[in-house]
Formats: structure tokens, sequence, C-alpha cells
């Protein structure tokens, strides 16, 4: 009998031995994967982002948490694809042409994962043909990251490069700000890594 | 008449001053701005809008590793790729401008061993009487002398190890990671009280321990690791010369850290940006015990208000710091390529003009 409790527990305090564990024993007890992943693990990182937002837990807690639920997921993929498990939702992200800063991205991108969406990572200096390629991999949203004033007109570029298709362009960095994604007319913001997830969230009509 | 020196100083310590200093830092694209403008200067815009105040380059540093590409095994960077005197690698793309991609040295690194047998830099004591020459330089010309020391324990090792490695490893209290921290820590313990020795008016420390909206990591987490640090890096510097300035940068938001920086005992925080950071709210909650330098908005006012909106933003902020000084009003950060030159001409006559006519930041 798996002890769900004790799993999100593991993961949100950055418990790896804990996570390899518990999800080894529910392993050999043939527990549902699916339960695994979206009564333990996922409900886990979801939790920490929460409490990222609250400010009752920070960076180091959001990556020593991803950490923990990475060594699980490590025991689980082999078995993921066998058992059919449908994406959630695929979604490309990359700080823009000529921007080198990925700190903000790479939490995104850790928080968007934990949260169970499959995650296409372009790294930094991205043009539009990189996120042409990675919406030809599947990616129905593209999330464009800037650090600089500099760079951030590109992501208007972004936006008009996927205006009347079906992708939808999200922005996020330190100086980018809602009235900035409105003039752009980009489909959302968000200022922290955990109101990305929930903006990513209700665009794919999720409740988080 | 008080030389910039003694101005800027004074300004710092909150006893009065004479004149608004001006100091900024100019992306390259933005010094060709000032060659447009101001054409027969040479490209030295700091004697141009006569700042106070001048770094030395003495480092008290030594490295005799020369070959840094094997700590990247598999790496291929490009060409204009440098390595910094920690072997943290910058590689510079055609489209990043002033900015590089940097890499970790250290982020692999799974045993102690590996930690002994890198070439952290050394020491260098024998660079004293440059850097005494270098200070009573910069001192003959009325200017003080600072040097910079900023990435000083924090950013210095997640240069190195890399930021999730090394937040990973305080929240487990890794040993390696513990001793990596001591490693550069007493490195910038001798490295400041030789910089205090020769003489110099402020060192900049600085470690970016904030983000937009929110501090980078809990105040335990920092107490634990990097306040005692910092503490121990300032202690060594005012031991040898007390009366000493001691600046801190740390970009974002970082008021919930402020009682501990002074704590540590920083004189100056550094750069107070106004997107992140309520300058009113720090000012009345701690302008009797620090000063402050930075506040004009980098993100917002410098490139996208008008010159007006900087006026207003540079009368407001002396304003709020009072008679007796207490903030070097100047750009939060690196003026990029994109700010209006007539933004910095604004920035330079607001602070002329308050010099002027004090009346207009008074009251």
């Amino acid at each position: 009998m798996t002890d769900f409790e004790a799993l999100r527990t593991a993961i949100i305090k950055g418990k790896r031995n804990d996570v390899t564990a518990i999800v080894q024993a529910a392993l050999e007890e043939k527990e549902d994967i699916n339960r695994l992943l979206d009564e333990g693990m996922i409900p886990a990182m979801r939790e920490i982002g929460d409490k990222f937002s609250r400010n009752e837990a920070y960076v180091p807690e959001l990556l020593i948490a991803a950490r923990a639920m990475q060594t699980g997921l490590a025991l689980l993929e082999p078995l993921i694809a066998a058992s059919g498990r449908k994406s959630i939702g695929k979604i490309a992200i990359g700080t823009v042409k000529g921007d080198l800063h990925d700190i903000g991205k790479n939490l995104v991108a850790i928080m968007l994962k934990g949260a169970g969406y499959d995650v296409i990572d372009l790294g930094v200096n991205c043009d539009t043909a990189k996120y042409d390629s990675a919406v030809k991999q599947g990616a129905d949203i593209v999330a464009c990251s800037s650090l600089l004033t500099t760079t951030m007109p590109y992501m208007r570029e972004v936006v008009e490069h996927f205006k009347g298709t079906h992708v939808k362009v999200i922005i996020g960095g330190a100086p980018v700000t809602q009235a900035f994604a409105d003039e752009i007319g980009a489909d959302g913001y968000s200022e922290d890594a955990n109101g990305a997830v929930k903006l990513v969230d209700s665009l794919y009509h999720r409740a988080s | 008449m008080m030389t910039p020196r003694e101005n800027l100083l004074s300004l710092w310590r909150r006893k009065g001053y004479e004149a608004v200093p001006v100091d900024f830092a100019l992306s390259p694209a933005m010094v060709e701005k000032f060659l447009r403008h101001h054409p027969g200067h040479g490209d030295d815009y700091r004697e141009f809008f006569s700042f106070p105040a001048r770094e030395v380059r003495t480092t008290f540093l030594r490295q005799k590793e020369t070959d840094w590409r094997r700590y990247y095994p598999g790496m291929e960077f490009l060409p204009e790729t440098t390595f910094s005197i920690w072997g943290t690698a910058h590689e510079k793309t055609p489209e990043s401008m002033h900015m590089s991609r940097m890499y970790h040295p250290m982020k692999n690194f799974t045993s102690q061993e590996e930690f002994d047998a890198y070439p952290y830099p050394e020491f260098d004591e024998t660079q004293m009487e440059s850097c005494r020459k270098e200070v009573e330089a910069i001192h003959a010309r009325g200017l003080a002398a600072s040097v910079c020391m900023e990435c000083t324990i924090w950013e210095c090792a997640w240069y190195l190890r890399s930021m999730e490695e090394m937040m990973i490893g305080m929240m487990t209290d890794d040993p390696m990671t513990v001793g990596h921290l001591e490693r550069i820590t007493v490195l910038a313990e001798k490295r400041a009280a030789a910089f205090a020795a020769a003489g110099v008016d402020f060192i900049r420390l600085g470690d970016d321990i904030g983000m937009q909206h929110t501090i980078m990591m809990s105040l335990e987490l920092y107490r634990a690791h990097l306040k005692p640090r910092l503490k121990r890096v300032i202690s060594a510097a005012k031991r040898v010369h007390p009366s000493l300035l001691i600046t801190y940068h740390s970009c974002g938001y970082v008021t919930p850290f402020l009682e501990d920086l002074i704590e540590a005992g920083i004189d100056v925080l550094n750069p107070v940006q106004p997107e992140c950071m309520d300058f009113k709210e720090i000012h009345d909650a701690c302008g009797d015990r620090l000063s402050f330098w930075g506040t004009l908005g980098t993100q917002t006012t410098l490139p996208f208000g008008t010159p007006e909106e900087v006026r207003d933003a540079v009368l407001r902020n002396l304003r709020i710091a009072g008679e007796q000084g207490g903030l070097l009003c100047t750009p939060t950060h690196l003026v990029e390529p994109e700010v209006p030159w007539e933004n910095i001409e604004a920035y330079v006559s607001a602070c002329r003009e308050a010099s002027e006519k004090r009346s207009v930041i008074s009251g």
C-alpha cells in the first residue's frame, strides 16, 4: 500500500533517498503509475510551487524538491511510455535572441516539468527559427524569457511570428510586465515560476 | 571647498555634502553615443562628467593555471571565449553584445579530491606596493579610491560550481560546498585586508541574493552560510582601516536582508532598484544606519522615461535622502544600448541642478 502522503512529503523536503525507497516499493507492489504521479509527485511539486508564491519557500527549496522529483521520475520513465499515459501539454521555453540569461527560464522549466508538462528547453539566445523547431516537435505554447530591456523587443517579433497559428506565446523575465505583454499582444505573462505554471494551466483550461 | 573624494565620503557618512556627484557605467554602445555627442574628449566619460571615484586595478590575486579548457571536458567553446582568473568560462556569441554565457568548471565535481586539486587563485601580497601607488595617484587628484570585490562569496562560489549545485549543497550542509565557500572567504578576507592596508576609501562587495520580487533564498539559509562569511570579510578590512566604507551590491528585492547586511557591517547599499524596492520605505526603516547608491531605474525610467521623468526621479530620491546626504544617486545598472542619450544628460543635469540650487531637493 503506497503511502502517498509520505511520497509528497519526501519530495517537498527534497529527500531523494526516501523518494527512491517509496517509489521502488510502490513499483514492486504494482502500484498504478498514474496514481504515483497524479496523487503523489505532481501535487508535491505544485505544493512547493504554491509555497514559493507565498514566500514560504525559495529557489533552493524548489531545486531540492525538483531533484527529488527527478529521482522518482527516473524510476518511472521506462514504464510511463508503456502505460500509454498521455501528455497534458508540451511547452517550448527559451531566453530570447541576444539574451544569455537563463536562471529564471530554468526555474520556469523546472516548475512546468514538476507540474507534469512536457518541456522542450531551447536554452538561450533563441530566434523564431528555434522556437519553430520546438513547435514542429509538438509544442503548442512558446514561453519566452528576457532579463534585459534591450532584448525585450524581440518578444514582439516572436508574438508576431506565431500570430494566426494555434501556438500561444507567453512571456516573463525581470523587466517584463503585464502592460508590456498586453502591448505586444502576448497570450500571457507571469512574474514568477509558479505563476507560469498557473498561466499554462489556464491556457490548457486545467484547474490548478 | 571639499574635494570630490571628501564630498563623496561625507555624503555616504551622512555628514552633509557640497555637490551632488554623478556616476554611471555605460555599455559599449552607449560609449559610442557619448563619443558622438561629445567629440574630442576621448572615450573616458568618467573624466568628462567628473566622477568622484576611481578604481584601483590591483587584484592581489595570482593564478598559475593557463589551460582552463581541461576543466570542461567535451566542451567546444566559440572562438571568442575567455576564462576568468577563477576559471569560469565566458562565451560570447555574435548576438550577445557585451554579454557572455557563463560555464562552471566545478559543476560536475563529485569528490573532495577534485575540489582540493582545483587551482583557486592565490593571494599575492607582492602587489601591495603597486596598489599603494595607485591609491596615492587617485587621492592626489582629489578623488576617492575604490576597489571592486563584488561576487564576493556566493556569486563567486556558484560561478564556479553552478547555482543549482551550490543551493542544494547549502541546503544539505554538504561538506564540499561548505569547504568551497570557505576557500573563497579566506581569500576574500586576505584581499579585503590588503586593500584596506593600501588605503582605499571604499570596497565594493556584493552577491546577488535578491530576485525581482522576492529574496533568492531564505533568511535561515543566508544566515547559516553567507552572512557570517560576509561579516568576516568586512571585519578583515575594517580591522585594518576602521573608517573605510563597505558598499554592498545585490540586484533585486533585498528588503528582508537589510538588518542582516547592516549587522554584517555594510555601509552603503547598491543599487536599490526602484522596480523591486521602495527607496522611501527602506530609507525610513534604516536611513539613519545605511547609505545608498543607485535608485534610478534602468528597467524603467532611464530607458523608457522622458528626460523630465528622469529629472523628477533624481530630485525625488535626493529629497528622500535628505540634507545630510546618504545617497549617491545613479542609474542602478550598466546603461544598456537602448537608453536615449538625452536621459543620461537629464540625469547629469538634475544632479548639477541640485548641486547649484539646493532648494529643489529640500523640504
